[in-house]
């Protein structure tokens, strides 16, 4: 093994300067343990422990015979369940370099030693504890020094020495443990102000002296154990658990009950069984003595604690028989005035009775408050009575809630119930003023480095099921209404120039061949409202229909999605539905489920909104204006219907605003940072196919062929952005829309090639947060889309320059005018109502999406500049 | 400096009334420092405006012993009158803790610190063994750090009413700065040494009108107790024995 350089540390620690040599040293010691394989580690740990076990009753012994107080063989339990169960605990575990890895997530974890770890150790559990907390920093690969209370100094010196010279002899390096030969207040401050973490046991004094170190401390306290006997308890069960706990090293362990609380039906059975089996219950007079000999000024009697029953009484001044097991006090008050209320540290228990498991839990509640916040309670009871136990483990404060199970033993864990950490720190949590509310053990050792592997996130491809397409396809679709689904009653959405202009006669002349009862809601309005949406999902409510028909545009298939919604879930809150998100799979509002009362066919009679094969659905409130944007996949149509009949008579304007209205979700999608191989194709297809076919459309609206391409188009950029979704363009044309008015695609015509520039730059001021997105590449994507649509260019910047320039001859020739000005916006509210259109803009759905997140000031800009065009 | 009349004779000193002063003349082997420290506390206590008897001069008289002169205070002490109207013990009780707690109210920062002075004593203490003192250490370092300023020293011999029914705080030799809990315990045990009863009476009284807890003054006792036991008065040893022999729960 690698010596360090030696420091010269002196044989005896008992002052300062001593102290502060023998810590450097050790500090040193540890950095080379530090570099110890698990192997290594685990051999040191093994022979270290099977040393403790071996010497348990040489230790118990010494404890015993240094201090005056317990019983040798119960510290001979102790000795041996601190090496043999803390060793079995631990001994499979990993505590060295790698201890967990998941490669499938890209994620791992490596334990590290904390360094030097001071520890404070009790005269109570002198030399269990002492080997307790050597073997788990042996473990850890932590160094340890050990400061022992002056009462127990050499018991729990000779513990730790035998854990080190096991440990040294198995190759762990000299002075790994180390421990102040005399010890005072001023070494104990300089241990814990100079270690790396304090493991401090021994009472609030020393555990407040921990804390108050600066250095991170694992402390724990002072407990009060309160003992519940409900009358559904196994009453001799429960006395000589209790008795055999409270006996325990004569009651010095603080888990150790403290008092009984005895349902009034069975008090006289329990008191019965606690004298058959040697307990004595103190007479009035002998009460008042034992109390003025157990508690003086509010703390426990020195001379006590520790000792057996019969040589407290004679301290009283009371007879009893030299048997005897535990002195009870039948009392009544839990307030601290009342000496057998205390923490007693003997084998000494208070007795209450109770006329309601209530009033016991009261009780209990009160007795930990004043004495043992964080630490035990107990209760005896038939576990069948699930209710009382609840009640009992949401009452107690305390951080182990003990049933039918002796304290003093349970409470260390893995005697009585094998999933409890074994342990002799028993962490009380804030309630004790801790910062660990478990049993301690070596995961309170170890710094956990995590490292965490970038991953790409699960993408996916979602569309409706069945999505049919070609001129006159949709009375042949229909058939499956009948003839696949079996649906009966069919529910029809429309607008009313749709249906006075005779275009739901072929689907209703079809329901009508195919037997399925109908009805037409064909009031849908432009930007349609809720009070709009509820009137049809009134009359759905009505008809009860099993499939609904959605023939229209934007408008209407959004109108008959929302009331698709309101009919399957009326009790939904739009608000909720519409609350922002920055990944629809981590959103916190749930979609509730859709489809369980009908199917949803869309129909779109424009090539514009792709409504038919996405997720989306906006709708207004009437009365404060506000637009819902509805983004779920639960509102994908179960099945669209492209059929280009129903696209023939589109009057230029609207020929024109929507088909740029594809060409934008197509750009959008092809330049967001989701953007998929799956979702790139479709986009690049349908801007090519607006390029070529939307101004033949717009001239000749009977050119089958261009309007075939078009409703292609626009179904397919409608995939493309279902999955990929948008960007700021549309941002930016929602608000403008909302706030003057524009046609949605009017609105994305005058802000797309500016963001087209925008979204080209070499050098963003930010770009989008998402793993797939590696670093601003939208110039370059923006390039494959020009050069997909014929552009030649010699490289990215002249072939983005060439795509801007396609697109601005596309808007001349389908009659889109250059700015917002042109189409009528008054200056003056257009600049009073900027900055709160930009921040709303800034703040829409689709901002997220975008290959360069904007700043609000970016936005205002290019809203400028699209207002007066440059 | 006359020295005819003689107010009181303690061990180490005596207290002679010179016209409308009070001349505390100490023993010839008395060490100065103390007597300067004794006048600076007072001086200081001065400062902070609460009513006790002004110093006016510390000197070494013709005998060449030591001492401090100081304002007069013609009146009865609290413990005369509780003595001499036992029926309203109550009511001089509760003006007992009021004038206490106008004490705990005031700030020296430069008095000395309760808990060195404290931790001094512990530390000298050889009528114990080093555990137990290792123990006490640990308590007294353990307690909240405050900077009230501490009679040391309060009992009713120390409260004087004067005819007008004003009151004056006599004899600040032990006074410091701290937490005002030890103060409260240091009161509680001497007049426990006295009268149990009335020691009793006193702790709840403090407790309720500070608002403080009665395990918390209590948490004191086994340091006030361990400080006591340094001047080995010996009827006092099984009491204070007892009092500061308890353990912190574990």
């Amino acid at each position: 093994m690698a010596k360090e350089k030696t420091v010269q540390v002196p044989e005896i620690i008992d002052n300062v300067d001593a102290l502060v040599a023998k810590m450097k040293a050790m500090k040193e010691a540890q950095k080379v343990f530090a570099t110890y394989t698990q192997e290594q580690v685990d051999k040191i740990f093994f022979e270290a422990a099977k040393a403790a076990n071996q010497q348990r009753i040489p230790l118990a012994k010494m404890a015993v015979e240094e201090t005056g107080m317990g019983v040798v063989e119960d510290k001979v339990i102790k000795n041996h369940y601190a090496a043999e169960y803390i060793y079995n605990a631990y001994k499979n575990v990993k505590t060295c370099g790698v201890i967990e890895e998941d490669k499938a997530y890209g994620i791992k974890k490596i334990a590290e030693p904390l360094g030097l770890i001071a520890a404070v150790i009790p005269t109570t559990n002198p030399t269990s504890t002492a080997i307790f907390k050597c073997l788990i920093a042996l473990k850890t690969r932590n160094a340890i020094i050990i400061s022992p209370h002056p009462r127990a100094k050499k018991c729990t010196i000779a513990a730790a020495k035998v854990v080190l010279d096991a440990a040294v002899k198995a190759g762990a390096p000299e002075g790994i443990i180390g421990w102040i030969d005399v010890p005072s207040l001023d070494l104990t401050n300089e241990v814990m102000r100079s270690s790396d973490t304090i493991l401090a046991t021994g009472g609030p004094g020393m555990v407040r002296s921990a804390y108050s170190s600066g250095k991170p401390a694992l402390g724990v306290g002072a407990g009060n154990t309160p003992v519940i006997i409900d009358d559904t308890a196994d009453v001799r069960l429960a006395v000589n658990s209790i008795i055999h706990s409270k006996t325990f090293d004569n009651g010095m362990i603080c888990a150790s009950e403290q008092s009984v609380t005895v349902l009034e039906p069975v008090y006289d059975a329990v008191k019965k069984e606690f004298q058959a089996r040697g307990c004595y219950f103190l007479k009035p007079d002998e009460l008042d003595k034992v109390r003025k000999t157990i508690i003086i000024n509010g703390a426990v009697n020195a001379k006590i604690v520790g000792q057996p029953a019969a040589k407290i009484a004679a301290m009283a001044g009371v007879t009893v028989p030299e048997t005897t097991k535990i002195l009870i006090g039948e009392v009544e008050s839990v307030d601290i005035s009342e000496e057998f209320a205390h923490e007693k540290l003997s084998p000494v228990l208070a007795m209450y009775k109770a006329k309601t498991f209530d009033e016991a839990l009261e009780k209990a509640e009160r007795l930990v408050a004043d004495g043992g916040y964080g630490h035990t309670s107990s209760l005896y009871i038939n576990i069948n009575e699930k209710e009382k136990m609840a009640k009992h483990a949401a009452a107690m404060k305390t951080c182990r809630i003990l049933i039918n199970t002796p304290s003093s033993q349970g409470g260390i864990g893995d005697l009585y119930n094998f999933k409890l950490t074994p342990s002799l720190t028993l962490g009380c949590g804030s309630w004790g003023g801790n910062s660990v509310s478990e049993n301690v053990g070596i995961k309170h050792l170890l710094n956990i480095k995590t490292v965490a592997e970038r991953r790409e996130n699960m993408l996916w491809f979602r569309t409706p099921q069945k999505v049919y397409f070609k001129k006159g396809c949709m009375p042949v679709a229909l058939n499956e209404l009948r003839d696949v689904l079996g649906k009966k009653r069919a529910f029809l959405v429309t607008d009313s120039f749709l249906y006075m202009n005779g275009y739901t006669k072929p689907i209703t002349d079809k329901l009508d061949e195919l037997g399925i009862v109908y009805t037409t809601f064909s009031d849908v309005q432009p930007d349609p409202t809720l009070a709009n949406a509820q009137a049809g999902a009134k009359a759905m409510d009505a008809f009860k229909p099993d499939v609904i028909i959605a023939l229209g545009g934007g408008s209407a298939m959004d109108a008959a999605k929302i009331m698709w919604v309101m009919y399957e879930h009326p009790e939904v809150d739009f608000q909720d539905m519409a609350m922002r998100f920055m990944d629809i799979r981590k959103r916190v509002y749930t979609f509730p489920k859709m489809g369980e009362k009908a199917y949803f066919v869309a129909i779109p009679t424009s090539s514009g909104t792709g409504s038919e094969v996405t997720p989306f659905a906006v709708i207004t409130d009437q009365e404060s204006g506000v637009k819902y944007p509805l983004a779920d996949y639960e509102l994908l149509p179960n099945m669209a219907i492209v059929d280009t009949d129903n696209m023939m008579s589109q009057p230029k304007g609207l020929t024109s605003a929507s088909g740029v209205d594809v060409l934008t979700h197509a750009l959008e999608a092809y330049a967001s940072i989701m953007a998929t191989d799956y979702t790139d194709g479709l986009a690049l297809k349908a801007m090519k196919n607006v390029f070529d076919y939307l101004p033949t459309a717009y001239n000749d609206g009977n050119n089958v062929e261009a309007r075939q391409k078009m409703a292609d188009a626009s179904c397919m950029a409608g995939m493309a952005f279902a999955n990929a979704f948008l960007g700021l363009c549309h941002s930016m044309a929602h608000k403008l829309g909302a706030y003057h008015h524009l046609a949605h695609g009017v609105a994305n015509a005058l802000l797309i090639s500016l963001i087209v520039e925008y979204n080209s730059a070499d050098v963003p001021t930010k770009m989008g947060t998402f793993p797939q997105y590696e670093y601003p590449h939208a110039k370059a994507r923006y390039a494959e889309c020009a050069r997909f649509c014929g552009i030649q260019a010699k490289d990215d910047d002249e072939a983005v320059k060439k795509l801007i320039e396609k697109i601005e001859d596309l808007k001349k020739a389908v009659g889109i005018k250059p700015t917002i000005k042109d189409y009528g916006v008054d200056e003056k509210y257009f600049l009073d109502t900027l900055d709160e259109m930009v921040e709303n803009a800034f703040d829409d759905q689709c901002t997220g999406a975008n290959p360069r997140y904007p700043l609000m000031s970016e936005i205002k800009e290019m809203y400028l500049k699209a207002y007066y065009g440059k | 400096m006359k020295t005819d009349k003689v107010l009181a004779t303690r061990p180490h000193k005596v207290i002679y009334q010179d016209g409308d002063k009070v001349w505390k003349v100490f023993d010839a082997n008395y060490p100065k420092t103390d007597v300067l420290n004794e006048a600076l506390n007072q001086a200081r206590v001065e400062e902070t405006g609460l009513p006790i008897p002004r110093v006016h001069g510390v000197t070494v008289n013709e005998e060449g012993k030591w001492a401090i002169i100081s304002d007069y205070i013609e009146g009865e002490t609290l413990a005369e009158k509780m003595a001499k109207d036992p029926e309203n013990l109550e009511k001089y009780m509760k003006q007992f803790v009021e004038i206490q707690l106008e004490i705990h109210d005031k700030t020296a920062p430069l008095l000395n610190k309760m808990k060195d002075k404290m931790s001094v004593r512990i530390n000298s203490l050889k009528a114990v063994n080093a555990t137990t003192r290792y123990e006490l250490s640990t308590r007294l370092e353990s307690m909240p750090k405050h900077k009230k300023v501490l009679h040391g020293d309060y009992n009713p011999t120390n409260v004087v009413i004067d005819k007008d029914g004003k009151y004056y705080i006599l004899d600040w030799s032990h006074a410091t700065q701290g937490n005002a809990s030890a103060d409260a315990a240091t009161t509680y045990l001497l007049l426990t040494l006295q009268d149990p009863k009335m020691a009793e009476m006193y702790m709840t009284m403090f407790c309720d009108m500070s608002d403080t807890a009665k395990q918390y003054v209590q948490r004191w006792l086994p340091i006030v107790a361990a400080s006591r036991l340094t001047k080995a008065i010996p009827e006092e040893k099984d009491l204070l024995e007892k009092w500061l022999d308890v353990v912190e729960y574990e």
